[in-house]
């Protein structure tokens, strides 16, 4: 269970690296597309095709952060009831919270809010890791030791 | 073995953070199939509740409200493919334009030559008899491979309108299931008559199927009405560089007194079509779709970028008597489109609320036949929607409180943006039960998807994958 723990923390790690990416490559890939003669207004945004290289990126960012590292941060915090982790409980908690305040900032359309999308993105990472170093030490509780006489 | 307690309280915590999900998906599980008559949940917009429900056993059968003239005829032919990804109709998409006078009787009979999930035909802005109203589910069942449904109506209104398919739309109108139909006033527009149907192909926006620049056999001097058509998920801004012209119609509507502009964007939403009128100048004109396209007139002549302002419809024009008294309204609606995490037949997300029920749990809005009816439609989800009501017109009262001054201003396809409010009314005076849904058809098929149900008018048909219906 710690190494399902750590396994799932460093996953979020790991999700929350590709999200930054994926949106970086979006941007970069919309700008060519319009200096090169591109226009994107409403209808064209909706039509569900990849008109340029990059679009992609903004389309892993939505699906990966709308339902896969939710459903991650969820499995975390059952795995940290069943693994004893030190903090192990609060601080997948903490992630579910930062997760459910970044999905709601991500589709609220109040661009400045973005800019506070972009900084709980790093606490998410940093929270993530140091919830990941947490099940790295040594066991603890009962159990652990009761694991270790075994 | 010796159960440990702290394995207990680690099971009892899963349950406490699980339960509640598996409970709530569970909930939003959407039978096989369901009648729309089941749908929703009741409002009858402050009027008293007559009979609209089918346990009595009576009413009129949507199949039966069929149009009773019955000629002239224009009669025609539509056979529908899947080739790969596109969806053609007589071998073309969009589909060949149905043009017909008013007055003459349109009959349409679709053939599903090779469209596996089957197809039906929406007329949509024709306000037609509720039978020929093309919702799979509702008004008919999707025709399958090899079958027909015959379409018939009577072509009342003038103006410029387009058909597509109403069984998984979201997809089959996406590749191609669909094309134009311009009703025509007996002797002409008095003016050369151009058909723009836009619609994005794999990320390519074309004119009447053909991307870039599409050139209109016209010559300077010449009087041109131009009858865009939005076939995509979004509003579209239309510009016309090098000429001033005029906005002459509005979903099928003509607009009273339209005054001449220059520099300024038409928005034409998911669904909505706009007639500009212009005199084709010596330098030749262009009619600009988004900038991604367009429609050149006469000599060519260079683009332009979108004008700073947008022409508001609903201070432009003259204004003129609506035929009936909004303020004598017998029922009132509202229509708040929101939005909130949850589950829609069983699958998470961020889905569309209406009057905050997520659904099925949207309105069921009833009235009876000659009611006034007036809906307030307000978006607080973040996104905007193109709202399209079946077989009536609406006539704009105000917007975000701003009462209308302009010419009347009647919609099938109304843009509402998100922290928008619109009110319009409309009488109730054509019996059926009609779908009132975001023309995003993805939007539609996440469920922001209403109805609106006559008093004593019942379906046959089934909503459902049991059922091989799936309108959205
Ligand atoms: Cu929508």
């Amino acid at each position: 269970m710690r190494t399902t723990y750590r396994v799932l923390a460093y996953l979020i790690v790991f999700l929350v690296v590709v999200q930054a990416a994926a949106i970086a490559y979006f941007i970069a890939g919309l700008g060519e597309w319009i200096m090169g003669g591109g226009v994107l207004d409403a209808a064209t945004m909706e039509s569900e095709s990849t008109f340029f290289p990059g679009l992609i990126g903004i389309i892993i960012h939505g699906m990966s952060g709308t339902y896969l590292i939710p459903a991650v941060a969820l499995a975390l915090l059952v795995v940290a009831f069943f693994a004893q982790v030190p903090r192990g409980v609060m601080w997948a908690g903490v992630l579910v919270g930062l997760i459910a305040v970044q999905v709601a900032l991500g589709i609220a359309h109040v661009p400045v809010l973005a800019l506070l999308h972009g900084i709980v993105a790093l606490a998410i990472l940093v929270v993530a890791l140091i919830a990941a170093r947490a099940a790295s030490g040594a066991p603890v509780g009962p159990a652990a030791r009761a694991d270790a006489v075994a | 073995m010796r159960v440990r307690p702290r394995f207990v309280i680690a099971v009892g915590a899963t349950l406490v953070v699980l339960a509640p999900l598996a409970w709530l998906q569970q909930a939003s599980l959407l039978p096989g199939s369901y009648s729309v008559m089941d749908m929703g949940v009741v409002d009858t917009g402050g009027a008293a509740l007559g009979h609209h429900r089918h346990e009595d056993g009576v009413g009129r059968g949507v199949d039966t409200i069929v149009e009773t003239a019955t000629d002239p005829v224009v009669h025609v032919e539509l056979a529908a493919r899947k080739d790969g990804d596109r969806y053609t109709l007589n071998g073309t998409s969009p589909g060949p334009e149905i043009r017909v006078e008013q007055g003459q009787l349109v009959e349409v009979r679709l053939v599903n030559e090779s469209v596996p999930d089957g197809a039906t035909l929406h007329w949509h802005g024709v306000d037609v008899p509720n039978s020929a109203d093309g919702v799979a589910g509702v008004t008919q069942d999707a025709v399958p491979v090899g079958g027909s449904f015959t379409y018939r109506f009577l072509a009342r209104q003038v103006g410029t309108f387009w058909y597509h398919s109403h069984q998984l739309s979201h997809e089959q109108v996406r590749n191609g299931l669909l094309g134009a139909i311009v009703i025509t006033p007996p002797g002409g527009v008095g003016a050369t008559d151009v058909t723009a149907l836009v619609h994005i192909y794999d990320g390519t926006r074309t004119v009447n199927g053909r991307a870039g620049d599409s050139p209109a056999a016209v010559g300077p001097g010449e009087r041109v009405r131009v009858r865009v058509v939005n076939t995509d998920e979004g509003p579209m801004p239309v510009w016309v560089s090098g000429s001033e012209f005029r906005l002459v119609a509005i979903d099928g509507t003509e607009v009273q007194g339209p005054t001449p502009v220059r520099d300024v964007a038409v928005l034409v939403t998911a669904g909505a079509r706009a007639d500009l009128e212009l005199v084709v100048p010596p330098g030749g004109a262009r009619v600009e779709m988004g900038g991604s396209a367009a429609l050149v007139l006469g000599a060519a002549s260079a683009r332009t970028s979108r004008p700073a302002r947008t022409l508001d419809p609903l201070s432009y024009g003259t204004p003129a008597d609506i035929g009936f008294d909004p303020a004598a309204a017998n029922r009132r609606f509202d229509y708040v489109i929101g939005r909130r995490p949850g589950f829609v037949d069983g699958w998470p997300g961020v889905w569309w609320t209406i009057n905050g029920g997520m659904f099925p749990d949207v309105p069921m809005f009833v009235v009876a036949e000659g009611d006034v009816v007036r809906m307030r439609i307000e978006n607080t989800s973040g996104e905007v929607h193109p709202m399209h009501l079946h077989g009536h017109h609406a006539v704009v009262l105000s917007h975000n409180g701003v009462a209308a001054t302009g010419s009347p201003w009647w919609v099938d396809s109304l843009d509402v943006p998100d922290g928008e409010m619109y009110e319009v009314a409309f009488r109730a005076d054509n019996p059926g039960i009609w779908v009132d849904h975001c023309h995003n058809l993805p939007h539609a098929a996440e469920g922001l998807m209403a109805h609106l149900m006559y008093e004593g008018v019942t379906t046959p048909y089934r909503v459902g994958h049991e059922a091989g219906n799936t309108p959205e």
